[in-house]
């Protein structure tokens, strides 16, 4: 008997008609029905640049004032309650056992994606000491992935997630390549992943590094907006 | 405070402890399995992080604890100032009953043995204890008061704090942010006992067959680690568990009866009544008349009550088609509702004539003049301890001594005869000591 990774009720999968004529080994859930409801998925109404959840598909504000930076991502989720719930304890908690819950809804929105190589936003080294994992790898399975960009600068008197927009926005360049990946990118499509984008600031930081690297187009996926 | 006094008899995952300190690794190889020192859980062999480190997914809620981390403690030295005389300022007397279950808990304490006082709900347990807690802080015992339930603690802290004015007190739970203070009287959840090793000469359980202790081997480490090895305990409820029950039979355990309120007044029984599919019914959107006619002669009469139902998701339906039938006024109320304590409130102020409830308020609530009505109480959720608990709402008080309690249920169940038995067992028992019906 298992039981659900975020709210412990016991899980009853049920089977259907599908999954039985197709005599293959049954997905195991891992979230019931109702957890899994809370986080809102991304329709197609959203912000052609960042991803952002809206009621049409013209640029939205924050974008526009990015203004020639341009950016093209795409977004699973929004940031709602239960998403910043899950964030909180998978990320700042460290429960890594979380990554689960995200490894299948992010398998089926990386399949949709068009790209060559996956480099996933890394994190710095004390953060992988203390939390022990990296954040967006994590919900990797078997998608192969490089790691081309390095933190360099450790500005990290405090985290991201702890500024303000205009503070965010000041953020020096905090990436570079690592010593082999001009050779990995040139000219490929280059897909970045990370974990929640709020302001766009380290998306277009990383972004920018790779084209540096030759890439030919770069877009990014993340898992909420 | 100094870091030494915050360590005194705790254990807590620190970079650098005092130089007095000893510590140990936070999770341990035991064979081929991994350990964790806080909660004394089993890791699973998934619970390994990319650094090769491993975690405990038992107690992360404290803290996440990886092999990496250590705990640092102090043993207890049970440095405390001298309470001030009189340590128990309290004003109250103890019936004669009281009194007696007092004196034999008091000696049974002395002679630092296991308890249980196993007293009827609405007894008094609290005050009950008062004398025995007043001679155990005499003794420069370091104390705790813990429950499983976080409004327990809360209610239970101004009454101690009146109680016992002169000892230094604090209160622990989850979501509070004040920090630690050493005090020789603690009360808290006995999720924060972690927190805690070899502290405490005496741990006072109290609702100890409550949610979420009786299920967990973690929180009942948690009591057992957090107990010095010569200390001891006292376990409080009017509805101990089988387990608990069998360890009495056994001898492991002694037991202070008391099966009478404070009033004298016996038990209210509980009548079944019998509605066929109401569920199906409920559907429609409609009661069983039977109930209905109850619950409107309930409000023409200004009888206020409190009406429990199953599931969270019982609720809106059932208070609706009580809107429909004209029995008007009331809220509804469960654990992930905000307004929680404001409806409870509302309740106790009388400017709310009833309210449907789930089982969160099947105790630690005291309405004076109150009845009961149980909708499906042959659904799992409502246990034998439940019931008798939900029953035990009625009747708490000296001027309102007696009130109805009324299931309704689609089919009689194992829970709910159980459940009339144990009540009529502890009548038996009660009518012995001079218990009446009146």
């Amino acid at each position: 008997m298992t039981h659900c990774l975020l709210c412990h009720q016991v899980l009853h999968p049920q089977m259907t008609l599908t999954q039985f004529w197709r005599w293959q080994p049954l997905p195991v859930p891992v979230v019931c029905q109702r957890c899994e409801q809370q986080f809102e998925r991304i329709t197609e109404m959203h912000c052609p640049q960042c991803g952002r959840q809206q009621t049409n598909m013209t640029v939205c504000h924050d974008c526009e004032r990015w203004g020639e930076q341009n950016l093209r991502n795409h977004a699973v989720y929004t940031y709602n309650d239960a998403m910043k719930a899950y964030m909180q304890q998978y990320k700042f908690q460290g429960d890594y056992a979380l990554r689960q819950v995200m490894r299948e809804p992010l398998r089926q929105a990386l399949a949709q994606q068009t790209y060559d190589v996956l480099v996933p936003i890394p994190v710095n080294q004390e953060t992988w000491q203390t939390r022990g994992f990296n954040q967006v790898t994590g919900w990797l399975q078997n998608q192969p992935f490089h790691q081309a960009l390095l933190v360099t600068i450790d500005h990290k008197d405090q985290p991201q997630s702890a500024k303000t927009r205009q503070q965010r926005l000041r953020t020096q360049q905090p990436f570079s390549l690592a010593p082999n990946a001009a050779t990995v990118l040139k000219n490929k499509r280059v897909l970045l992943l990370d974990d929640v984008y709020t302001t766009g600031r380290t998306l277009r930081h990383a972004t920018a590094q790779i084209y540096l690297g030759g890439a030919k187009a770069v877009t990014s996926l993340t898992l909420a907006r | 405070m100094s870091d030494e006094q915050n360590l005194f008899g705790r254990q807590l995952p620190l970079t650098r402890g005092p130089a007095n300190s000893s510590s140990r690794p936070a999770i341990v190889l035991n064979g081929q399995r991994r350990q964790c020192q806080r909660c004394h859980q089993w890791l699973l062999p998934t619970d390994q992080l990319p650094n090769q480190a491993w975690y405990c997914r038992q107690c992360l809620q404290l803290g996440r604890l990886t092999s990496q981390d250590k705990l640092y403690t102090i043993p207890e030295p049970n440095r405390f100032d001298p309470v001030g005389v009189p340590i128990l300022t309290w004003p109250g007397k103890l019936s004669p009953m009281q009194g007696t279950a007092a004196t034999a808990i008091l000696n049974l304490t002395r002679r630092k043995r296991d308890q249980l006082l196993w007293a009827v709900t609405g007894a008094g347990k609290t005050e009950i204890v008062y004398p025995a807690l007043a001679w155990a802080l005499a003794q420069n015992w370091r104390v705790a008061w813990v429950s499983p339930r976080v409004d327990v603690c809360l209610e239970l802290a101004p009454r101690l704090q009146a109680a016992f004015h002169h000892v230094p007190q604090t209160l622990r739970h989850g979501k509070q942010t004040t920090p630690y203070r050493y005090c020789q009287l603690t009360l808290c959840t006995t999720h924060q006992l972690l927190r805690f090793h070899a502290a405490f000469d005496w741990i006072i359980v109290d609702e100890v067959d409550a949610f979420p202790l009786a299920t967990s081997p973690l929180l009942q480490t948690a009591i057992m680690t957090a107990q010095k090895p010569t200390g001891s305990h006292l376990y409080l409820t009017a509805t101990p568990g089988e387990q608990m029950q069998r360890q009495v039979h056994q001898k492991k355990l002694a037991v202070t009866y008391l099966p009478l309120r404070y009033h004298g007044v016996l038990l209210p029984q509980i009548a079944v009544c019998l509605i066929w599919r109401w569920r199906e019914r409920l559907a429609k959107g409609k009661l069983a008349a039977k109930l209905v006619r109850q619950l409107q002669a309930y409000q023409q009469r200004g009888q206020r009550f409190l009406l429990f139902v199953p599931h969270v998701v019982d609720l809106k339906p059932i208070a609706q088609a009580l809107q429909q039938a004209g029995v008007t006024g009331g809220m509804t109320v469960h654990a992930g509702d905000n307004d929680r304590a404001a409806k409870v409130q509302a309740m106790r102020d009388h400017t709310i004539p009833f309210l449907i409830t789930t089982t969160i308020l099947e105790r630690g609530v005291t309405f004076p003049d109150i009845a009961v009505v149980v909708l499906g109480g042959d659904d799992p959720v409502f246990s034998t301890a439940a019931l008798v608990q939900i029953a035990g709402r009625v009747g708490r008080h000296q001027n309102f001594p007696t009130g109805e309690v009324t299931v309704y249920c689609h089919s009689q169940s194992r829970r709910i005869r159980l459940a009339q038995g144990m009540i009529s067992q502890l009548n038996r028992q009660g009518k012995r000591l001079g218990g009446r019906y009146k």
